[in-house]
């Protein structure tokens, strides 16, 4: 053997072990290629993120603090009204200068663009640079709160990105309850606390009758769950609550799973320092006045403030230990700033999953010794040399996977089947190429010498077709179908290795130490 | 062993005979089109699926009235209990299948409001229960929780591996069960009617963007591939490959068609491959007219030049195609249902491959040149004053100078 050929097969030993270790289990990685959705069991959500819901409430804070600060100036408080998300229109009481709105409007209102409308109320539009701003930090703000969430309930590898503009596409493998983590994930917990006005009634104009009458555009109704005398739920109730929100659920620095003197479970919460000021001021202010703990627009519970509380409290309600262990995570994680809307999901259960690895494992296993038989009988001694160049494909495919944490599917499983395939192929063209060359008369070595580099051009060629159409199949794809066409792309790639470098390798060391070859088993 | 040695097969005059045969089996494929329209799988058409295994027999009565709109197979074997459920659109994003679970565990499942079933939730509830009650008395430390932790696993995984638990023996004999436990459990856990083995749904508007994004992946996939021709080798080489592409694509549209099979992400993913795969014997062949170009001494026209490449990679087609046939049939035979299609479709494309490399690109290429003046009638001598040597003429005691 000459010393070049002698580095060849070292470095082919080298890939060999190198690509083996990359898939042999080990303690620290248990599983070193990772199965996909499809064989392990899990969930594939897609979600569009309704960016609008975080637009429109900044148009209302918009509106509310233009109230605010013409009140704070003792001025007439404008009525307003939002047009749609990005706009809403303030209308003076008549004969009013406009001059001290604008100064308002240009101190305190700067991310909108004030003009005026033909009646003469003044129209307020989001500025586009403020808005896609907002869009943008939603999104991110969406993808951090979720993140959060699904890591509080333990999943491994869970996979989280945005895609185009506002969609989100969630992987959650091996969930084993699937309405439960989209509940959780899908739950905007927006927590509130806010005053009260009047006494609870059955119906919304019942809740109305007793707030004063100059909070009456001040208040909105809102529906929460009525509670007989032992805490149970019997039915809903009406609330007006005031439209201002003092604190939120920004303002909570934790929130943890407890329960009450009596056992019932509820959920205990301590607040940061600004909210806790912001929270000591408020019950201060209002003792003997109901506080209601708002959840997404519905009343979770609205006792009455007995004396003032600065840093913890608690959250009653009729809770399941389940609602209290789900409510306390989400209010860790942080809320939504929009809500979200299920596009498409793809679960897969644990057995299924199981089921299909078995039966793809098995048709593959029977595939690949099928063609191995079906190599070896064709070309005997040489069908030796493409299977054994074949099994170290199969090693640095899947050593590949393992290194790049490509996602093995079950079209993938069909994948490394077709690439094999593919890489039969290769060793073909050549074959019949050296065959060719013998049957003219050609000497073993040249023949192979020949084989070879003629077959090159077609091989790069067919290669190339494949990898374009892979390359297409990945850039439109998803899911499964890009854990194949990655699958793909990479077998194509130590297909050519194989089939050129190695077969070349294991034809020089058994017919180079001859002097004069005359006779190939091919 | 070899096969096709020396063969001198005149492919070029089966053309006719071939183009008819291919034009009669896409009409039949179209015929079956007109007839029933596209069979859309939910990736496409939008809806849901639900894979439903029940612990006992299938109350299909109850799942008919309950789910008028939807269409109740049996999966797998009878004695499996397990059905696969087809919702059709809702025009509106929601959790379509989510809901329905949630409707059918309702319906079929009454005692969920007071006891946790085991055959629905997963390890999270089984946890919280276990851990709050706390029947071993182990307290409310860290250690507890993972102590209870580990037993719901337990019995998560073991309901995973029967697909469905039919008693609660099944339950309480998975390890880590005490008898207080199994107590707890057969107080406060009850078997639900049915475990769902997988759930998909796919609203309007992904529907939608998969229709598009499939479509342009094909087509776009197919026009690169022929640029691509057209850069190695020449107009018409590229021309008769896409046509060649389509006509694989549309033969495996046409069966598709006739078994009135569904078509989902996976058949797009078939056909992308057909583009890529089948094409190969095309190049292959391509690639041996070009060399042969090259080297030919005696004058031939496009038609000898097309026979005598296809002779010479006749046995390589063959065996390529073979093997990928073997790979496939066994896929077909054993890869279970989500392969099963998929395989199909993949299987005709490369039949259709190979046969379209011998019949149909010839047909185009020769109609091509006959079009465009007989150009491609070119090599041997007349216009080539070569030195290059062809196998037929130079006796082999010659030929070893040239080896290597």
């Amino acid at each position: 053997m000459t010393r070049s050929l002698l580095w060849k097969v070292i470095i082919i030993l080298a890939v060999l072990v190198g690509f083996a270790a990359a898939i042999i289990p080990t303690a620290d990685n248990p599983e070193p290629i990772r199965r996909g959705l499809d064989l392990k069991g899990g969930t594939h959500l897609v979600m569009r993120v309704n960016v609008g819901d975080a637009v429109r409430l900044e148009t209302d804070q918009g509106s509310e603090m233009l109230k605010a600060q013409a009140k704070k100036a003792n001025l007439p408080i404008p009525t307003t009204r939002r047009v749609n998300d990005t706009t809403f229109i303030a209308m003076l009481p008549p004969d009013t200068p406009t001059t001290e709105y604008e100064r308002i409007a240009k101190d305190y209102l700067g991310s909108f663009d004030v003009s005026r409308t033909p009646d003469g109320a003044m129209q307020f539009k989001m500025k586009t640079a403020v808005q896609t701003a907002l869009e943008r930090d939603t999104i991110t703000h969406t993808v951090e709160t979720i993140d959060n969430r699904v890591n509080a309930l333990g999943v491994t590898e869970p996979y989280i990105a945005t895609e185009g503009a506002n969609r989100l596409v969630i992987e959650l493998p091996g969930v084993d309850d699937p309405a439960r983590v989209k509940d959780i994930i899908k739950t905007t917990a927006q927590l509130q606390f806010r005053l009260v006005e009047g006494e609870p009634g059955s119906t919304p104009e019942a809740a109305m009758t007793n707030v004063p009458a100059n909070m009456k555009t001040e208040v909105e109704v809102l529906p929460g769950t009525r509670e007989d005398a032992l805490g149970r739920s019997a039915g809903v109730e009406y609330y007006a609550i005031r439209k201002t929100v003092p604190v939120t659920g920004t303002d909570l620095k934790n929130a943890k799973a407890s329960k009450s003197q009596m056992g019932q479970p509820n959920v205990a919460f301590s607040l940061t320092p600004d909210g806790a000021r912001k929270f000591g001021d408020l019950t201060g202010q209002n003792i003997k006045r109901r506080l209601a703990i708002v959840l997404d627009n519905k009343v979770i519970s609205a006792p009455v403030i007995n004396s003032q509380i600065n840093e913890s409290g608690v959250i009653e309600g009729s809770f399941t230990p389940q609602q209290v262990a789900d409510l306390s995570l989400q209010l860790r994680s942080g809320s939504l700033p929009a809500s979200l809307t299920t596009l498409e999901e793809r679960t897969v259960g644990p057995s299924l999953g199981r089921d299909s690895i078995r039966q793809g494992v098995l048709a593959s296993l029977i595939g690949f010794i099928a063609l191995i038989l079906a190599v070896l009988l064709f070309y005997k001694g040489a069908g030796v040399n493409a299977v054994l160049a074949l099994l170290l494909n199969l090693v640095i495919l899947l050593g590949m996977m393992a290194l790049f944490h490509a996602t093995l599917t079950l079209p993938g499983i069909a994948g490394i089947i077709l690439t094999l395939g593919m890489a039969i192929d290769s060793n073909v063209l050549v074959f019949e190429r050296i065959r060719e060359e013998l049957r003219d008369g050609k000497m073993v070595r040249a023949a192979i010498e020949n084989g070879f580099s003629r077959a090159f051009g077609t091989i790069i060629d067919t290669h190339m077709t494949t990898i374009i159409s892979a390359l297409f199949l990945f850039q439109f794809g998803t899911g499964p179908i890009k854990g194949f066409a990655v699958t793909l792309l990479i077998g194509l790639f130590a297909s050519v290795f194989t089939a050129f470098f190695v077969s070349r390798v294991i034809f020089d060391v058994m017919y180079k130490s001859q002097n004069r070859p005359t006779e190939m088993s091919i | 062993m070899q096969i096709f040695v020396n063969s001198k097969y005149d492919f070029v005059k089966w053309r006719f005979y071939a183009v008819s045969f291919s034009v009669l089996f896409m009409l039949l494929g179209l015929a079956m089109f007109l007839k029933h329209g596209v069979n859309w799988g939910i990736d496409f058409a939008g809806g849901a699926t639900i894979t439903l295994r029940f612990k006992d027999a299938v109350p299909m009565d109850r799942l008919r009235a309950d789910l008028t709109s939807a269409s109740i197979q049996q999966y797998g074997k009878a004695d499996d209990h397990a059905v696969l459920i087809r919702l059709p659109e809702l025009n509106k994003e929601t959790d379509y299948a989510g809901q329905v679970v949630a409707k059918l565990n309702a319906d079929l499942n009454p005692q969920t409001t007071t006891k946790l079933d085991l055959n629905f939730h997963g390890k999270d509830r089984l946890t919280e229960l276990l851990a709050a009650a706390d029947p071993d008395a182990k307290g409310t430390s860290p250690a507890a929780r993972d102590y209870y932790k580990n037993i719901a696993q337990n019995i998560v995984t073991h309901r995973s591996e029967l697909g469905v638990y039919t008693n609660m023996a099944q339950v309480t004999s998975t390890p880590g069960v005490t008898t207080r436990i199994a107590a707890f459990l057969n107080d406060k856990c009850f078997l639900g009617a049915f475990n769902v083995l997988d759930q998909e749904t796919v609203g309007p508007q992904v529907g939608h963007d998969l229709q598009q994004k499939a479509i342009l992946a094909v087509v776009l996939s197919t026009l690169a591939m022929g640029l691509y021709l057209w850069i190695r080798f020449d107009l018409m080489f590229g021309a008769s490959a896409i046509v060649c592409i389509v006509h694989d694509v549309l033969m495996s549209l046409a069966f598709l068609m006739m078994i009135n099979g569904e078509f989902s992400l996976n058949i797009v993913a078939a056909l992308l491959l057909i583009v890529g795969f089948s094409i190969n014997d095309t190049v292959v062949m391509y690639d041996r007219v070009r060399e042969n170009r090259r080297k030919l001494k005696t004058r031939m026209n496009l038609e000898e030049q097309l026979n005598l490449a296809m002779n010479q990679t006749l046995s390589r087609t063959i065996l390529t195609s073979g093997s990928v046939v073997i790979v496939l049939v066994a896929l077909i035979l054993f890869g279970g249902k989500v392969i099963h299609e998929f395989a199909w479709i993949l299987l005709i494309g490369v039949l259709a491959g190979t046969y379209s490399t011998v019949t149909i690109v010839p047909a185009v290429a020769i109609a091509w040149n006959n079009m465009t003046g007989r150009k491609h009638d070119l090599a041997g001598p007349a216009n080539r004053p070569t030195r290059v040597e062809t196998k037929q003429d130079v006796p082999p005691a010659q030929r070893k100078r040239r080896a290597g």
